[in-house]
C-alpha cells in the first residue's frame, strides 16, 4: 500500500484537524514501524479506539510493537478489545498497566492455553475463602488481585499455563494469600501507634508529616519517595505471609511448586545481573520463602530486617518498621527507577477502598449490635407455652418496660481493662442485674472493640433509645384492629444478607381467623371443574397406595415372630395376649403433612386471586379423597410490626362448608413480606409429626414491603427462610404465578424447589398436579 | 454399646460396668456439673453436634461415679417394651426380661438415651415420671412400679442443630433435665484427642483439627455441620493405616460431609491446602 493512500485512509478515519501537528507527526511515525502488511489491521484498531480515547489510543499503538512478538496479527483485535473493557470499566491506567504487565496472562491464552475464568472457580473458591477466614468474605472478579477487606478481587481471568489445573492453583493461591493478607491486617486497622512511627520517619527525612486519616497512606507519603517505600511494605507483607503459608496451608505451597518455579524462572529471565536493588532482593527472598529454597545474597543487614518479618508474632506495625529500616539502609532508591509490576498473588495495595470497607463494617457493626443490644433489653415478646388466648390486643396486655430502664454501662473499672482484652466484656448490666451477653453480641463486641478500642457509650444509648420506642411504635400499630380475631403474636427474625446475620425478633407476627363468607363462589367453582375434580379425586385415591411392611396387625401376610414370642409369654405369664401378631403391607401409610400459605397482598387482587381461591377449592376437594393431612393459611404483611397470617384451616380441622366459606373469604391485603410467615409455618410444621412435611407457597412473584423489604434484601431474607425450612426438614415448594420468568426465582426459591406459572387459568388444575407429582 | 432387650440376652448388670478408665479429656466444667447432677438425682441432657464427645463422656462419668452404664440407641421403631421389657419364652416356660431402663433402675445404674428426639413421642413418656423427682418406672405388664434408688441416674442426649425429624424437645420433656452443651472441644485438646484416639502424631492431629475448623464455619453457605471430632479420628485412622491424607480426608471428611458438588470441592481445597 502506497504511503499516501495509507494517510488518507488514516484521516478519513482521524480527521487531521483534531489533532495538533506533533500528534500527527507522532502517529504516523507510531505506524510508520510496522509491516505494511498490517496496515489493514492497524486502521481497523485504530478506527475502533480513537472514538473512546486519543491518549489511548498513542498508547496502544506505542505497545503494540512488542505485543506483537508475543501474539498473533489475528488475536490483535481481541487484545484491542479487552484492553478497551478495562479501559472503559477502570480508566486509562488500569487499561495501560494491563499492557505494559509482561507477564500479562492474557497473552498466554491468546498462545491457545488452557485459560479459567472467575465464574468457572468462584463456586468452589468461596466456600473455601470462608472456611479458611471464618468469615463472610466475599469474592468478585476485578482487574488483579486485590483486597478491601471484605471482598477478595480475583483476576477476571487466568491463562498463564497450559494446564487448567495449573491455572487452577493459581486461582486458589491468590485468594488464599489475600485471605492471609487481611489476617495479618495489611491495612494497619488494628490499633497501634501509628503516628509516632510517621512522625519519626517525616524527622528522618525532613519530610512534613502528611496528616492523613488513613495510617498506611500516611506513612508511605512521610518518604521522600512514597511509591518506593509502599513497594517495599508490599514485598515485605508478601514475604511474611507466604512464610505463614509454609507453616499453616503445607499440602497449599507443596502443590504450589510449579508455579512458583514459573514466577522464579520469569524472574531470573527478567533480572539476571547480581547485586540486587531492594525491591530485586525482596522479590527473589518472596521466591525462597515460597519455593522453600536458598535465600538470594544480599547484604547481612538487609537479610536480617526481611528474616525477622518471618516470625509469626510481627504485627504490621513491625513490617511498617522494618519497611523503614530497608529504606533507611539504602538510603532512599533511585526515584525514577522502575519497579516491576507485583507478583500477580501479591495483589495491588488498595488503603482507600479498605479504609472505606472498614469504615462500612464500622457503621453496620454498630446497626447490628444497637439492635441486638435493644432487643436483649426488650422483654421476652413471646408468650409461654399453652394455647394464646382469643381476644388477645396486640401486646397492650404485657407490662411494658417503662423509664424505669437504666441500662448501666460496663463498670467504669471494666471499661479500662477491655481496653486491653475485648474478651473482657462478657456481661452488661440492667440495674442491678448483669445479663449475660449472647454470643453474637459478644462477638460484635470484640469486632468493635478490636476497632475501636471500645464500646462507644453512644452506641448503649442509642440501643437503650430503640428499645423504648420500638416498644411505644410496635404497641401503637398493634392498637389498629381490624373485624378479624387476633388470636396470637410472636416474633421472629429476619435476614439482613448484608451483615450476614439475622435482625433479631424484628417481624412481629399476628395470627387472625378469617370468618366464612356465604356466597356463590364456591359452588361456582365446583360447578366450573366439575369434571376436573372427579378425574383429580381418582388420581389422588391412587396415590393413597404406598407399600410398607408394619407390624403388630391384627391379620396380615405374615407372621410378626416378635409380636408372637411376647404375646405367647404374656399368655404363660397370665397376661391377656396381644392378637396383634402379623405383619402387613401397608397401603394409606402416606405419612405427609402439608401446609399451604398462600399470599394474600394486594397485587393479587383480581384475576390472581380468584384463580387462588378456584385452586384451593379443588385441591382440598382431592385432598379429601387422598386423606393426607393439611392446613391452608393466609399471609400479607404491612412493614415488620404487622406481619399478618390468616388461619382458613389447620391441620385438625376438616373440609367442611365453613372451610370452603372461609376460601371464598379470601381477599387481598397489604404487602409480600415472606419471611416472617415462612418461619413461623417451619416451626408449626416442625411440631407435627409426620415423615414427610411439605410447605407449600403459593404466590405471586417478588416479595415486596412497605417500608425497604425490597429487592436484594426481600429476595434474600426469603430465601434465607426457605434455605432454614430445609435444614429443619421441612420441604418447601413454591408455586409462582408471573408474566415471566424471573432471575432471580431460581436463587430465591432453589433451583428445584419452585415451579412458575405464567397462565393465570391453569393455575387451579396446575397446583393439584404439583402436589401430586411432589408427593408421589 | 448399643444394647436393646432383643439383642442382649443377657441381663447381667456387671457386663455394663466399665472398669478401664475411658479416655476422656474434660473440656469445661462438665464433670463438675455432671458430678453435681448425680448427686442430687437430677437427669442430665447432654446438647451439641454428633461426635462431640457425648457418648465418651457419658462413659467417662459412669467410671468416675463406679456406676454401670446402659445406653440406647433411639429410632423411631423402638417401643416402649423395648426399653421397658417384656415376657419371652424358654423351654415352654416364660420368663420375664427386664428391657434396659428396668435393668438400669434395677441396679442402680446410669441409662443413657443417645439421641432420644429420634425417639417417638408415645415411647419416651415413660421417662417423665423417671425424669422428676418421683424417679419411678411403671411396668405395666406385671403391675410394678419400680422406684429408682440413689444411684440411678438418667441421661439424654440431643443434637440441637440435627434437625430432621422431631427436632426439638418438648418443653415438658427438657425442662426436667440439667443441660449441658458439650461442643467440639478447642483446637489444642483436639488435636490430643485425634492423636491419641487414631495413635498419629500431632502434625497430622493439628492438620485435620484445622481442616475441621474450616468448615465447621459454613452454615450460611450450605453446611449445616462440619467435620465433628469422630471425622478426624476416623482420618486419622485411615491415615494410619498408610492411606495417603488427601485421600483419607477425601474418604472420611468430603464425602462424609454433604454431597453438595460445589462444597465437596471446597472441602477438597481445604483438605489439600492443609495437607
Ligand atoms: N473430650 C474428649 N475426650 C476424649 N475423646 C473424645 C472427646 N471428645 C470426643 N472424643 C472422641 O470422639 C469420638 C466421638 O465422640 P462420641 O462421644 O461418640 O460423640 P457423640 O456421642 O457426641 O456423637 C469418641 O469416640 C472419642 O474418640
Ligand atoms: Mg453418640
Amino acid at each position: 500500500m502506497a504511503k499516501h493512500h495509507f494517510e488518507d485512509r488514516l484521516w478519513h478515519i482521524m480527521p487531521p484537524e483534531h489533532l495538533n501537528e506533533w500528534e500527527r507527526e507522532e502517529l504516523i511515525a507510531l505506524i510508520a514501524c510496522f509491516d505494511r502488511s498490517l496496515d489493514d489491521l492497524i486502521l481497523q484498531q485504530i478506527a475502533a479506539i480513537w472514538p473512546i480515547s486519543t491518549a489511548l489510543c498513542f498508547s496502544i499503538l506505542e505497545e503494540l510493537e512488542k505485543t506483537l512478538q508475543r501474539i498473533a496479527p489475528a488475536d490483535v483485535p481481541e487484545w484491542v478489545r479487552r484492553i478497551l473493557q478495562i479501559f472503559e470499566a477502570e480508566g486509562l491506567r488500569a487499561a495501560r498497566a494491563f499492557m505494559e504487565d509482561a507477564d500479562n496472562i492474557y497473552f498466554q491464552r491468546m498462545r491457545g492455553q488452557e485459560s479459567l475464568v472467575f465464574e468457572e472457580v468462584a463456586g468452589r473458591l468461596l466456600p473455601y475463602v470462608r472456611g479458611l477466614s471464618s468469615r463472610n468474605l466475599q469474592l468478585e472478579a476485578g482487574s488483579s488481585a486485590a483486597t478491601d477487606t471484605t471482598t477478595v478481587f480475583l483476576p477476571g481471568e487466568i491463562s498463564v499455563f497450559a494446564d487448567a489445573k495449573q491455572n487452577f492453583l493459581l486461582y486458589k493461591l491468590i485468594a488464599t494469600f489475600q485471605w492471609v493478607l487481611i489476617d495479618k491486617d495489611l491495612y494497619c486497622h488494628k490499633k497501634a501507634d501509628y503516628p509516632a512511627l510517621c512522625a519519626d520517619v517525616a524527622r528522618h527525612y525532613s519530610t512534613t508529616p502528611a496528616s492523613e486519616e488513613i495510617y498506611l497512606t500516611c506513612f508511605f507519603n512521610s518518604f521522600p519517595h512514597p511509591e518506593y517505600a509502599r513497594e517495599v511494605y508490599c514485598l515485605l507483607q508478601a514475604v511474611r505471609s507466604a512464610s505463614f503459608l509454609k507453616e499453616h496451608l503445607p499440602g497449599l505451597m507443596a502443590d504450589l511448586q510449579g508455579v512458583f518455579d514459573y514466577f522464579a524462572s520469569m524472574e531470573c529471565e527478567r533480572q539476571s545481573s547480581q547485586p540486587y536493588d531492594v525491591v530485586s532482593g525482596l522479590r527473589f527472598w518472596l521466591l525462597a520463602v515460597c519455593l522453600g529454597s536458598g535465600k538470594p545474597e544480599v547484604s547481612r543487614e538487609t537479610a536480617e530486617v526481611i528474616k525477622a518479618v518471618e516470625s509469626p508474632q510481627v504485627t504490621s506495625l513491625d513490617v511498617m518498621k522494618a519497611t523503614f529500616r530497608l529504606c533507611t539502609l539504602h538510603g532512599g532508591a533511585t526515584p525514577d527507577s522502575e519497579f516491576p509490576a507485583p507478583f500477580v498473588f501479591q495483589g495491588i495495595l488498595q488503603p482507600a477502598a479498605a479504609h472505606r470497607a472498614r469504615l462500612a463494617r464500622r457503621e453496620e457493626n454498630r446497626t447490628q449490635f444497637v439492635e441486638a443490644l435493644a432487643s436483649l433489653l426488650l422483654p421476652a415478646p413471646e408468650k409461654s407455652q399453652g394455647p394464646p388466648s382469643e381476644g388477645e390486643e396486640g401486646l397492650s396486655q404485657q407490662p411494658l418496660p417503662d423509664s424505669g430502664i437504666t441500662l448501666m454501662q460496663f463498670e467504669p473499672d471494666r471499661e479500662e481493662q477491655s481496653k486491653e482484652s475485648a474478651d473482657e466484656i462478657r456481661y452488661i448490666r440492667l440495674d442491678d442485674q448483669d445479663l449475660d451477653m449472647p454470643e453474637d453480641i459478644q462477638q460484635l463486641s470484640r469486632d468493635i472493640t478490636e476497632d475501636l478500642g471500645g464500646i462507644p457509650s453512644t452506641y448503649i444509648d442509642s440501643a437503650r433509645k430503640m428499645a423504648g420506642g420500638g416498644m411505644a411504635g410496635r404497641n401503637g400499630e398493634a392498637m389498629e384492629q381490624s373485624e378479624e380475631v387476633s388470636v396470637g403474636e410472636k416474633m421472629y427474625d429476619e435476614w439482613d444478607f448484608r451483615r450476614q446475620g439475622f435482625r433479631k425478633n424484628w417481624c412481629y407476627l399476628i395470627e387472625k381467623k378469617i370468618t366464612a363468607t356465604k356466597g356463590s363462589f364456591v359452588a361456582a367453582t365446583l360447578e366450573k371443574y366439575r369434571g376436573q375434580i372427579v378425574q383429580l379425586k381418582r388420581q389422588f385415591e391412587m396415590m393413597r397406595t404406598q407399600h410398607r411392611f408394619i407390624k403388630r396387625q391384627r391379620d396380615g401376610d405374615d407372621v410378626d415372630i416378635e409380636a408372637l414370642i411376647e404375646a405367647l409369654g404374656d399368655a404363660r405369664a397370665g397376661q391377656a395376649p396381644s392378637d396383634r401378631l402379623f405383619i402387613r403391607l401397608l397401603r394409606d401409610e402416606r405419612d405427609i403433612a402439608t401446609l399451604f400459605l398462600v399470599d394474600m397482598s394486594s397485587s393479587t387482587e383480581g384475576w390472581v386471586g380468584n384463580a387462588l381461591k378456584e385452586s384451593l377449592i379443588i385441591l382440598c376437594e382431592a385432598m379429601d379423597s387422598l386423606g393426607d393431612r393439611y392446613a391452608i393459611y393466609g399471609f400479607s404483611g404491612m412493614r415488620r410490626t404487622r406481619n399478618i397470617i390468616f388461619h382458613v384451616k389447620d391441620f385438625e380441622e376438616t373440609y367442611t362448608d365453613e372451610i370452603r366459606g372461609r376460601i371464598a373469604a379470601i381477599a387481598p391485603v397489604d404487602y409480600t413480606r415472606m419471611g416472617a410467615p415462612i418461619r413461623h409455618f417451619t416451626k408449626i410444621l416442625g411440631q407435627i409429626d409426620a415423615k414427610v412435611r411439605l410447605l407449600l407457597i403459593l404466590t405471586d412473584g417478588k416479595p415486596e414491603d412497605y417500608d425497604d423489604y425490597k429487592g436484594e434484601y426481600a429476595i434474600e431474607d426469603t430465601r434465607h427462610a426457605l434455605i432454614e425450612a430445609k435444614s429443619a426438614g421441612i420441604h418447601p415448594f413454591c408455586i409462582t404465578i408471573d408474566r415471566q420468568a424471573q432471575d432471580y426465582m431460581a436463587h430465591m426459591f432453589g433451583e428445584i424447589n419452585y415451579a412458575f406459572i405464567n397462565d393465570v387459568r391453569k393455575l387451579p388444575l396446575r397446583v393439584p398436579e404439583i402436589y401430586r407429582t411432589l408427593t408421589s | 454399646m448399643a444394647t436393646t432387650a432383643m439383642e442382649s440376652k443377657s441381663q447381667k448388670i456387671e457386663e455394663h460396668l466399665i472398669v478401664e478408665k475411658p479416655f476422656y479429656l474434660v473440656q469445661k466444667n462438665e464433670l463438675t456439673i455432671g458430678l453435681a447432677a448425680y448427686k442430687h438425682g437430677i437427669p442430665l441432657l447432654l446438647k451439641g453436634p454428633t461426635g462431640s464427645g457425648k457418648t465418651r463422656f457419658m462413659q467417662f462419668l459412669a467410671w468416675k461415679l463406679g456406676r454401670p452404664l446402659i445406653t440406647v440407641s433411639c429410632h423411631d421403631d423402638l417401643s416402649t417394651s423395648d426399653l421397658v421389657g417384656r415376657y419371652l419364652i424358654r423351654g415352654g416356660d416364660t420368663f420375664w426380661m427386664d428391657g434396659p431402663m428396668t435393668l438400669a433402675v434395677r441396679h442402680g445404674a446410669i441409662c443413657y438415651l443417645d439421641e432420644v428426639v429420634e425417639a417417638r413421642k408415645d415411647t419416651t413418656v415413660v421417662i417423665h415420671p423417671l425424669a422428676d423427682d418421683r424417679r419411678e418406672l411403671a411396668i405395666e405388664k406385671r403391675g410394678e412400679l419400680l422406684t429408682a434408688s440413689p444411684e440411678f441416674m438418667l441421661a439424654v442426649s440431643y443434637n440441637p442443630g440435627y434437625q430432621s425429624v422431631l427436632k426439638d424437645l418438648k418443653q415438658s420433656t427438657r425442662q426436667r433435665f440439667i443441660a449441658l452443651e458439650l461442643n467440639y472441644p478447642e483446637a489444642s485438646l483436639e488435636v490430643e484427642i485425634v492423636s491419641h484416639e487414631a495413635g498419629v502424631d500431632e502434625n497430622i492431629a493439628r492438620s485435620l483439627v484445622r481442616i475441621a475448623g474450616m468448615t465447621r464455619g459454613l452454615k450460611d453457605s450450605g453446611l449445616p455441620e462440619g467435620a465433628s471430632t469422630r471425622l478426624l479420628i476416623h482420618s486419622g485412622l485411615l491415615i494410619k493405616e498408610g492411606i495417603p491424607p488427601r485421600e483419607a480426608c477425601r474418604a472420611t471428611i468430603t464425602e462424609a460431609l454433604t454431597d453438595d458438588s460445589e462444597l465437596n470441592a471446597a472441602i477438597d481445597e481445604m483438605v489439600s491446602a492443609v495437607f
